[in-house]
C-alpha cells in the first residue's frame, strides 16, 4: 500500500506535467513514460489499471486538437476538394489566432432582421377602454434593418486556439477513389485518433466512409450539399439539402417558365436520390417531370441528349450534372442552339461553371444556393477578402468551400461550450441549439436531424453570365426529417431515409 | 424527316467522336502494339496547348495545328527517354505508361491549377424543326475524313508508310534491308502522340479544361481500337467508330445516355466474342476469300 502510495503522484502534479507536455510531442510525452512507469510499478495490479486509464483520458486533452479533413486533391474532383481544403486551412488558421464566427445555443435566427419601425409607439384600444385591438396610431418612421448587419462576423475568441490548445489539421488527399477514402478514415479514426472528421464531395464518398464512422462512434460533420435524409447519430449534415434547394428552385421555374420539366441528371445516388425528389415534389407546386434522363459519370459526348431534349419541348430543364466530364453539356448545349432555361442545385455555386465557360453557355440558369462569392452582403466580402489575403491564386469560392469553413469554426464553438474535445460530449454540445453567422448568414444547427438551416438564395445568370438574386429566403428549414419522425436527440439512427419511405408524396403524386 | 436528320446528325458526331477520340492509339496502340494508358494525358497536352495559345492570341485553328507538334515532340522524348526500353515487353509498357499519365495529370494540377478557362466552340448552330445542329461537330465529322485519308496516304503512298510497315512487321528484317529501325520507332511514337494531340486539341472547345480530363477518352479510344483491330488499323478504326456509334445513337435517343452506353458496352463486348481479332481482321479475311474465288 505505501509503496504504491510512493510511485502515485499526486492529482495537481499530474496535470502540471501534463500540461508541459501540451508543449512537445504528444506521442512521446504521454506514451514512452507510461510504459517506463508500469515496468516500474507493476507489482501492484491497481497502479496497472486504474493509472493507464486515468492518464489516456487526459492523455487525449493534451497536445494539439486534431481535426481530419479528407478531400480529393487530384483526380476527376480536385476541382472541389482543393477549394474545401483551403477553407478548412483558413478556418484552422483562424481559430489559432484566437478567432471564432460569431454564433451560440441561441437558436434559430441570428443578427439582423428587417422590421418596421415607429417613432411613437401605437396605441391600445380606440380611445376608450376596449382593447381588444391595435389602432392605426403611431408614428410609422419608415421600414428597414432593425439591426444593422456586422461588418464581419469574425471576433475574438477569448480562447487560445481551442480550448487554449492549438488546432492541427491532418488532411489526406482522397484521390477521387472511394476506397482510398475508406483506407484515410480508418488512419485517421485509428491512428491519428482525430477529434473531428471533417469529409467527403460525393455521396458515394459520404456512403463508403459513414459504416466505419458509425462503428468508431467518431464525431463526423459532412458539409456538401446532397440529396438529403441522412439521420446518423455520429454524422452532421452541416451542407444544404433538396427541401432547402430544389423545392424553392422548381417552384420558381414553375410559375415564370411553365411546369413541363426535363431532368437529366448524374447516374449515381446523388443524381437518382435528387432526381426522385423531384419527382416528388413536383405536383405540390404544380408541376410535371415529363423525362428524366441519368447520364453515366463518364460520358461526356451529350450531342443526343441534346436532341432528346429538343424532341421533349420541355418549358425548362433540370440540370443534376456533376464532376469535370458532365460540365463539358453546358459549352456543347449552347453550341448545338438549346435555348431553355436552366435549374440545378449543384452547378455555378459548386463549380462556378459560369466563370469557366465562355458566355452565353449558362444563359437563364436558376440555381438555389446556400453560397455563391458574388452574395453582395459586408460579411460575405469581408470574408472573401480574408479567403484571397490568404490563397490569392484561388479561382473561385464555392459553396462546399464556404460550408466546411464555418463547419470547422462550428465545431470549435461547440468543443468551447462542451469545455472538452470528449467526442461524445461535444456531439451532445452539437445539438443544443446552435447558431453560426457563416458568411452567407445565420445558419442554426437543427438538434433533432442534424441538419442545418440555411440562408437560400436563387442564383442566376445572365447572357454575359453575371450572377444576380432574383429571391432569397432568410432561413429555410431542413424540415423533411422531421416529418418522418427523426429524432436522433432520443433515438439513435444510422441510416439514409428516401422519398420512397414517406407515402406523404404519393398523396401529391400524379 | 427532321428526326431522321437530327439522328444521322448524332451518328455523325458520335462516330467523330470515337474516331478523334482512338486517333492516336490508332498508330500506338494499333501498330506498335503499346498499350499506352498514357493515351489521355497526350489529348490533354494537346488540349491545354490549344486553349494557352488561343488564350494568348493564336487563332483557334493555328493553336491546333500548333498542339499536334507540341504534342509530337512530347512524344518523341517520350519515346527517346523511357518507351523505348520497354519494346516487347507490353505489360511492362502497360505500368511505365500508366505512371506517366500519373505524373502528367498531377503535374498539370500542381502547375495550372484544377481548370483553365474553355475556348467557346466555334461556329453557330442552325435548326431544322424541332432540332438544332452545332456547325463546329459537322466541321469535325469532315475534318476525321480528311485524317482518315490523310493517314491512308502517309501509310501506302510514302516511303516513311512503307519503312513503318515494314519495321511492325518485322524489326530484324527492316533493319538488315538497310531501314533505320529506333528512327522509325521514334516517327512513328511521335505520330500518334501528335495525332493525340491534335484531336485533343479539335475536341477541346467542347470539354472541360482540367487536367484529368484525357480519362473520359480513354475507354472509348481502347474500345475504338480494340474492336477495329490490328490487321488493318486505319480500317478498323473507321469501320468500329461508325458501327458504335451506329449502336449508340439510336438506343441513347430512344432510352437516354445510359441505356446508350450500356448498348456500346454490349456491343463491343459481342463484336470482340464473335472476332477476337477485330472487325479489320474479319473484313480483311473476307475480301481475301472473295478475291480468292475470283481468281479461282
Amino acid at each position: 500500500m505505501t509503496k504504491r502510495k510512493d510511485t502515485t503522484p499526486s492529482p495537481e502534479a499530474e496535470t502540471e506535467t501534463q500540461g508541459s507536455a501540451a508543449e512537445a510531442d504528444v506521442a512521446t510525452s504521454t506514451g514512452i513514460p507510461r510504459r517506463a512507469f508500469m515496468t516500474g510499478t507493476a507489482a501492484t495490479v491497481t497502479a496497472a489499471t486504474v493509472l493507464p486509464n486515468l492518464r489516456m483520458a487526459r492523455a487525449a486533452e493534451t497536445g494539439p486538437v486534431k481535426i481530419g479533413h479528407i478531400e480529393d486533391l487530384s483526380g476527376n474532383l480536385a476541382v472541389y476538394g482543393v477549394q474545401k481544403y483551403h477553407a478548412a486551412l483558413l478556418a484552422v488558421k483562424e481559430i489559432n489566432e484566437g478567432k471564432t464566427l460569431k454564433g451560440g445555443p441561441v437558436g434559430s435566427g441570428g443578427l439582423g432582421s428587417i422590421a418596421k419601425f415607429a417613432a411613437a409607439p401605437p396605441v391600445m384600444g380606440n380611445g376608450d377602454k376596449d382593447l381588444k385591438y391595435v389602432s392605426d396610431g403611431g408614428a410609422m418612421t419608415g421600414a428597414g434593418m432593425a439591426f444593422v448587419e456586422d461588418d464581419d462576423v469574425l471576433v475574438d475568441s477569448g480562447d487560445s486556439g481551442l480550448l487554449g490548445r492549438e488546432v492541427e489539421l491532418i488532411a489526406p488527399d482522397g484521390q477521387s477513389n472511394n476506397n482510398i477514402w475508406q483506407q484515410l478514415t480508418r488512419r485517421l479514426i485509428l491512428e491519428d485518433k482525430v477529434d473531428c472528421l471533417v469529409a467527403g464531395f460525393t455521396s458515394a464518398e459520404r456512403e463508403a466512409i459513414r459504416p466505419i464512422v458509425d462503428q468508431h462512434k467518431q464525431l463526423y460533420i459532412y458539409t456538401n450539399q446532397y440529396e438529403g435524409g441522412v439521420a446518423d447519430s455520429n454524422t452532421f449534415c452541416t451542407g444544404a439539402i433538396v427541401e432547402q434547394q430544389v423545392i424553392p428552385v422548381v417552384d420558381y421555374m414553375i410559375q415564370k417558365f411553365g411546369p413541363r420539366v426535363y431532368t437529366i441528371a448524374a447516374d449515381y445516388n446523388f443524381g437518382q436520390l435528387t432526381a426522385a425528389w423531384t419527382k416528388a415534389f413536383a405536383p405540390l407546386v404544380g408541376g410535371e417531370i415529363i423525362e428524366e434522363e441519368f447520364v453515366p459519370l463518364s460520358v461526356s459526348d451529350f450531342t443526343t441528349s441534346i436532341a432528346r431534349i429538343q424532341a421533349a419541348k420541355p418549358d425548362w430543364v433540370f440540370t443534376l450534372l456533376v464532376g469535370s466530364n458532365q460540365s463539358n453539356y453546358y459549352p456543347q448545349a449552347a453550341a448545338a442552339g438549346l435555348e431553355y432555361p436552366m435549374a440545378s442545385t449543384v452547378n455555378m455555386a459548386q463549380g462556378y461553371e459560369h466563370r469557366r465557360f465562355k458566355p452565353p453557355s449558362l444563359n437563364r440558369m436558376y440555381n438555389c444556393v446556400n453560397y455563391i462569392e458574388e452574395i453582395p452582403t459586408a460579411r460575405n466580402r469581408a470574408f472573401v477578402r480574408r479567403w484571397y489575403e490568404m490563397f490569392p491564386d484561388d479561382p473561385y469560392i464555392g459553396q462546399m468551400a464556404q460550408n466546411t469553413y464555418f463547419s470547422i469554426h462550428l465545431y470549435a464553438i461547440a468543443a468551447r461550450l462542451a469545455g472538452t474535445t470528449d467526442q461524445e460530449t461535444v456531439k451532445k454540445a452539437l445539438e443544443s441549439g446552435l447558431t453560426i453567422e457563416a458568411p452567407e448568414g445565420a445558419v442554426f444547427l437543427e438538434p433533432s436531424t442534424h441538419h442545418c438551416s440555411h440562408y437560400i438564395r436563387l442564383a442566376t445568370a445572365d447572357a454575359d453570365h453575371n450572377v444576380s438574386f432574383v429571391r432569397e429566403w432568410p432561413s429555410i428549414q431542413p424540415w423533411w426529417l422531421q416529418r418522418v419522425g427523426v429524432n436522433l436527440v432520443k433515438h439513435k439512427e444510422y441510416k439514409q431515409y428516401i422519398p420512397d419511405e414517406d407515402p406523404f408524396f404519393k398523396m401529391f403524386a400524379k | 424527316m427532321p428526326l431522321v436528320l437530327s439522328l444521322l446528325y448524332q451518328f455523325g458526331t458520335g462516330a467523330a467522336f470515337f474516331f478523334l477520340a482512338a486517333l492516336g492509339l490508332v498508330v500506338i496502340l494499333g501498330m506498335m502494339n503499346i498499350i499506352n494508358l498514357a493515351h489521355g494525358e497526350l489529348m490533354m497536352i494537346g488540349a491545354y496547348t490549344a486553349t494557352l495559345t488561343y488564350h494568348a492570341g493564336v487563332p483557334f485553328w493555328l493553336s491546333v495545328i500548333l498542339s499536334f507538334f507540341v504534342a509530337a515532340a512530347f512524344g518523341a522524348v517520350l519515346e527517346l527517354l523511357i518507351v523505348r526500353r520497354f519494346y516487347g515487353r507490353q505489360l511492362g509498357a502497360l505500368v511505365v505508361t500508366w505512371g506517366v499519365s500519373l505524373v502528367l495529370g498531377q503535374g498539370t494540377l500542381l502547375f495550372f491549377g484544377p481548370f483553365l478557362p474553355s475556348i467557346g466552340i466555334p461556329g453557330g448552330s442552325f435548326s431544322y424543326g424541332d432540332f438544332s445542329f452545332s456547325a463546329y461537330w459537322l466541321i469535325l465529322v469532315l475534318i476525321s475524313l480528311l485524317l482518315i485519308l490523310g493517314l491512308w496516304w502517309l501509310y501506302n503512298r510514302t516511303p516513311y508508310g512503307l519503312q513503318a510497315k515494314a519495321t511492325m512487321q518485322n524489326a530484324d528484317m527492316a533493319r538488315s534491308l538497310g531501314v533505320r529501325t529506333p528512327l522509325i520507332y521514334t516517327l512513328t511514337f511521335s505520330l500518334g502522340a501528335g495525332l493525340a494531340g491534335l484531336s485533343g486539341a479539335l475536341l477541346a472547345p467542347t470539354v472541360t479544361i482540367a487536367p484529368f480530363m484525357g480519362q473520359q477518352f480513354v475507354a472509348p479510344a481502347f474500345i475504338t481500337v480494340v474492336v477495329g483491330g490490328s490487321a488493318n488499323v486505319i480500317a478498323g478504326a473507321v469501320a468500329s467508330s461508325a458501327l458504335l456509334a451506329a449502336v449508340k445513337t439510336p438506343i441513347g435517343m430512344a432510352f437516354g445516355a445510359f441505356s446508350g452506353t450500356v448498348a456500346l458496352l454490349l456491343a463491343a463486348l459481342i463484336i470482340i466474342r464473335i472476332m477476337p481479332n477485330g472487325i479489320s481482321a474479319s473484313l480483311q479475311k473476307f475480301f481475301n476469300r472473295r478475291a480468292g474465288g475470283a481468281m479461282r
